[in-house]
Formats: C-alpha cells, sequence, structure tokens
C-alpha cells in the first residue's frame, strides 16, 4: 500500500450524464515514470485533473499514498505534486514572479527563493530570464518557464499533459532529458500523459493506455474500427480491409485491438490452431529499446515487435514478405 | 462676455490664493467619495467576483439588474435615502439627514453597481486557466482567489475608478441627503449649483475648474490603465 503514490478504485467521472472515464482499479508506484497514452477524448486530461485533486470524481475513491483524498485537505495534499496544464499559463508578472509563486505559496523565504529560480532557470536552459515579463515570452520559452515553475516545487509527483505537443524537437530532447533526471536523482513520480508512442516507450517504465475512459489492458497500437459479422457460430470483425476472427462477444462492438506482443512473425506460414493469419510487407522499421518494431501491410497496417535476435535471424528487413498469425482470443474487443 | 472673464479671473484667483473655503470643499468632496468608494469596493469586488466566476441560476437576470442600476438616476437614489432616513422613515431616529454619513450612504448606492458590474465582466474575463495553475501550485483557496483578482488588476481598478468618477461628480443625492451644509456637508457639486443660483459666479467657476481637473485626471488615469492592460 505504502508503495502506491495513487490508488484509484471505482471511479468514474462524468459530465451531463455522460461518463468520461469508468477506471475500475489503477495503481501508480514511487518513483516510477508512466507515459499515459490515448486518441484524443480518451479522457487522459480529465484523469491527470482528477489525480491531481484539480476536478473531484463522480464516484469512487482516489488514494495519495494510501489517505482517501477525499477525508483530508485536499490543498495540503495538492501541495506535493504539480500538474504542467497542455497549454501552460503563466501570470501576468515576470518569470521570476511565475516561478517564485509556488514557493511563496509554501512559505519559502525570499534568499530561499531566488537561489531556487536561479536553479530551475538554468535547468531549461532559460539563465538570467528572471526579470523578463511573461507577456514578452515565446510558445516554446512559457512552455520551458512552467516547467522551471514546476520543478522549482520540488514535487513528489509530476504530472504533465502532453508537454511536448507544442514544442520544438530540441525542447523534447531536453524535457525528457531532465524527467528521467529528476525521477533518478529525487524518486518523483512522473505522469506524463502523451499522444507519441515513441516517446511513451522512450522514457516511461510503464504505459498506460486509456481508452474511451476506460484502462486499456496493453497501448491499443493494432486499433481498427468496424463492426462484427456472425456466421453461424464464427465471429468475424470488418474493418473494411480484412476481417479478422475474434471470439463470441457482444454485439456492440466498434473497435478492436490487437496487442503487438501476441502477433507471431514468420517467413512461412505456419499451421497452429490461431484462427487468423495474414501475410504482408513489412514497410517500417524502427528500434523499440530491447526490441524491433516492425509494420506490415496486411492490407491494414499491422504492428508488430520482434527480438532483435529473431530479426537478425530471420534476415528481415524492410519490404520483406512475412506471415503475421494471432489467435482470436488474443483480439481485444470494445 | 466680460461677466464670464471676470468670473474666471475671480476663479483663478481664488484658486491660486488657496482660498480655505474651496479647498475645504475640495477635501470634504475628495474624503466622502474615497470613503464611499473604499465601502463599495469592499462589498462591490467580492459580490461581482462570485456572480463573475459562477454559474448559477438567474445569472443573467442578474447581470442585467446590475448593469441597469449602473444608471440609476441620482436623484432617485437621493429620494430612496432620504425616505428611510428622514425624521418619519425607518431610520428616521437614527439622525442621520443632512449628515455626510447619509451622503456616504446615498454615494454608496451609486457606486456599488458600478463595482459590481464592472468586476462581473473583469473576472468573467479571466482564463480559467489562471485559477486551475494556481491550484496545481499549491494555492489555498484564498490564494487562489487573490491571484484570480490579481490577473483582474487592470479592469478592477478601472472598475473603482469609474465608481469614483461617477460619485464625485453627482449633485442629486448628495444636495437631498446632505444638504448642502456650509463647513459640515458642502461639496464641489452642491457648492456650484448653489453659489451660481446666488450669483457667485466667480466662486463657482473656481469649483467647477477644480472638479473638472479631478474628474480629467481620474480619466486619464483609466485611460492609461486600459493602455496598459492591452
Amino acid at each position: 500500500m505504502d508503495n502506491f503514490q495513487f490508488e484509484v478504485r471505482e471511479m468514474t467521472k462524468a459530465y451531463n450524464g455522460k461518463k468520461v472515464l469508468d477506471i475500475a482499479h489503477l495503481t501508480i508506484k514511487k518513483g516510477r515514470i508512466y507515459g499515459m497514452m490515448g486518441p484524443n477524448g480518451a479522457g487522459k486530461t480529465t484523469l491527470l485533473y482528477i489525480l491531481s485533486l484539480l476536478l473531484p470524481p463522480t464516484s469512487g475513491k482516489i488514494y495519495f499514498e494510501g489517505v482517501d483524498t477525499y477525508k483530508v485537505n485536499q490543498y495540503s495534499l495538492r501541495q506535493k505534486m504539480t500538474l504542467i496544464l497542455q497549454n501552460p499559463l503563466l501570470f501576468n508578472t515576470t518569470v521570476e514572479g511565475n516561478i517564485a509563486y509556488g514557493l511563496r505559496v509554501r512559505g519559502v523565504e525570499e534568499e530561499e527563493q531566488k537561489k531556487r529560480v536561479k536553479e530551475c532557470l538554468k535547468l531549461v536552459g532559460l539563465d538570467s530570464f528572471e526579470k523578463r515579463r511573461a507577456k514578452e515570452l515565446s510558445g516554446g520559452e512559457i512552455q520551458r518557464v512552467a516547467i522551471a515553475r514546476a520543478l522549482a516545487l520540488n514535487p513528489m509527483v509530476l504530472l504533465l499533459d502532453e508537454p511536448t505537443a507544442n514544442v520544438d524537437r530540441g525542447s523534447v530532447a531536453l524535457l525528457e532529458k531532465i524527467l528521467k533526471e529528476l525521477n533518478q536523482r529525487f524518486k518523483i513520480t512522473v505522469i506524463l500523459a502523451t499522444h507519441d508512442i515513441n516517446q511513451a516507450y522512450r522514457i516511461s517504465d510503464e504505459v498506460i493506455y486509456l481508452f474511451e475512459g476506460k484502462i486499456a489492458r496493453s497501448p491499443l497500437e493494432n486499433l481498427y474500427r468496424g463492426r462484427v459479422i456472425k456466421d453461424k457460430d464464427i465471429f468475424l470483425f470488418d474493418t473494411g480491409k480484412i476481417q479478422i476472427s475474434i471470439l463470441p462477444e457482444r454485439d456492440e462492438v466498434n473497435h478492436i485491438s490487437i496487442p503487438p506482443e501476441d502477433i507471431i512473425v514468420s517467413i512461412k506460414p505456419i499451421s497452429t490452431s490461431a484462427r487468423n493469419s495474414f501475410s504482408g510487407k513489412i514497410f517500417h522499421v524502427s528500434d523499440g529499446g530491447n526490441s524491433i518494431r516492425l509494420g506490415v501491410d496486411v492490407g491494414e497496417k499491422l504492428w508488430v515487435k520482434v527480438t532483435k535476435k529473431s530479426f537478425q535471424e530471420m534476415r528481415l528487413n524492410l519490404g520483406s514478405q512475412v506471415y503475421l498469425t494471432f489467435k482470436s482470443s488474443s483480439v481485444e474487443a470494445y | 462676455m466680460e461677466y464670464i472673464l471676470e468670473g474666471i479671473r475671480q476663479a483663478v484667483r481664488l484658486i491660486f490664493s488657496l482660498d480655505r473655503e474651496i479647498f475645504s470643499i475640495v477635501l470634504f468632496s475628495l474624503k466622502i467619495s474615497t470613503i464611499s468608494i473604499f465601502l463599495s469596493s469592499l462589498a462591490g469586488v467580492p459580490v461581482g467576483f462570485i456572480i463573475g466566476t459562477n454559474e448559477f441560476l438567474g445569472k443573467k437576470l442578474l447581470v442585467t439588474i446590475f448593469n441597469t442600476l449602473m444608471a440609476f438616476p441620482t436623484v432617485v437614489v437621493g429620494l430612496l435615502v432620504y425616505s428611510f432616513i428622514s425624521r418619519q422613515g425607518p431610520l428616521g431616529p437614527l439622525g442621520l439627514l443632512f449628515t455626510p454619513q447619509a451622503m456616504v450612504i446615498g454615494q454608496f448606492i451609486l457606486a456599488t453597481p458600478i463595482i459590481v458590474a464592472l468586476t462581473i465582466s473583469a473576472t468573467q474575463g479571466i482564463d480559467p486557466r489562471v485559477k486551475l495553475t494556481a491550484m496545481t501550485l499549491g494555492a489555498s483557496p484564498l490564494r487562489t482567489v487573490t491571484t484570480i483578482l490579481s490577473e483582474a488588476r487592470f479592469a478592477l481598478t478601472a472598475a473603482v475608478i469609474a465608481g469614483f468618477g461617477r460619485v464625485i461628480a453627482e449633485v442629486g443625492c448628495a444636495m437631498m441627503v446632505g444638504g448642502n451644509i456650509r463647513g459640515y456637508t458642502r461639496t464641489m457639486t452642491t457648492a456650484i449649483a448653489l453659489e451660481t443660483s446666488k450669483g457667485e459666479f466667480g466662486f463657482g467657476l473656481s469649483l467647477g475648474l477644480i472638479l473638472l481637473a479631478v474628474a480629467f485626471s481620474v480619466n486619464i488615469l483609466l485611460h492609461w490603465l486600459q493602455l496598459r492592460k492591452s
């Protein structure tokens, strides 16, 4: 229990009666970096707001370090964490005034404030920006000041809502470096919502995938829209381009996904009990850390993972013809 | 024409000789209006803030009422206050009629709707991220409110100045409930009305010039604040 930074239980959030979040159980362990992924409208921002105690859930419980957040003064808990909004806002004052704000709120002495401001500006590469007016800054600079402002607080938890959506590549790399460093040096917990699957895997220890307000078992990389066709006792999901065999499911299935690690890659067709087998050409190869990510066009674009070893042994390359095989039970329906 | 020029000459003489009567009237006007505006701000800013930053049933109606009250005729306010504090009125026993306190009450009623209405529009225009940002940085609920007000500071100052401009220049209410008693409840505007009708044109004109200067300064300040805001 003490190990958890957050624990979410049976939590829902609804706006005007429409459920936008429905999370049965989610735990965030201390000192780890989490990437939160999901398409637009999946509820990423709402979940970040609820974890940051900016919004109350409609039902259910949020525990912060084992403490029921509903039962204590939320503002004292809020001081232990901070969220960087997707489009950060700087108060209409100087850069220094902005970064020192959270320190003043916490009663930090002025000398110490100045020192922290200087340190944090240096960390984000904006030395001697103290006296600049917030209004005179560019978009990228605003983003960096917002990060410095958050770091100045020495938070136990840092939540970020797509911090790299509107910044240049250099800033992205810098931010990722800072996050890793902070996480390693101070053991702070980081939760980062992102669109960028590569970023999610690059920096996080764990990836949370949100889809239509629910936690999905794994990142829905191979996500398709379509409808179910029933043929006697066989259930097929028609994406419009290919038909994928699925387990008997409830009728209103609009989306399916296939976890990339459940897909077997072979050069020749293999005979197994798996009901799905497709062939196609590799159109994408990239390094995914411990494994190689392949994109295979089988009518739909499917993403799969293979180990580096098998990638070399099978002598795969761009344009190679491969067979992809997976079980109906690997297909997740939504 | 000679008559007007003579008046102006006399007015300038009175102003530059620092005529005691004139300056006690000016000081009294400034004092009454400042007290009224202070009290109006104390009531009007929080009310405007609450209306401006919350959504509730009847909000539109309330905003319309305050907007309408901004143009409340001063003599009607005078009449209203008079009816309450005159001897036969419900507050008659307090003996407020023809006192500076009565004038403050009248000016309070005149200025508060202006401050409320302008505070509503000032806080409505504030980015919702201000509140969220303050909260993410660990601000207490009170600190969050003062941060929002601070972000609206230029518009709020403009609201207060607009209220001040209204009460310093109004004559109807001050005359009716203050009674224009020399050395006690005489303001610039009531003095101008009286002295001019008495034929003391120069005296009236000198006060008129000072009042104009005050009103002008207030407007310049307002304009300057709006420039800074943009």
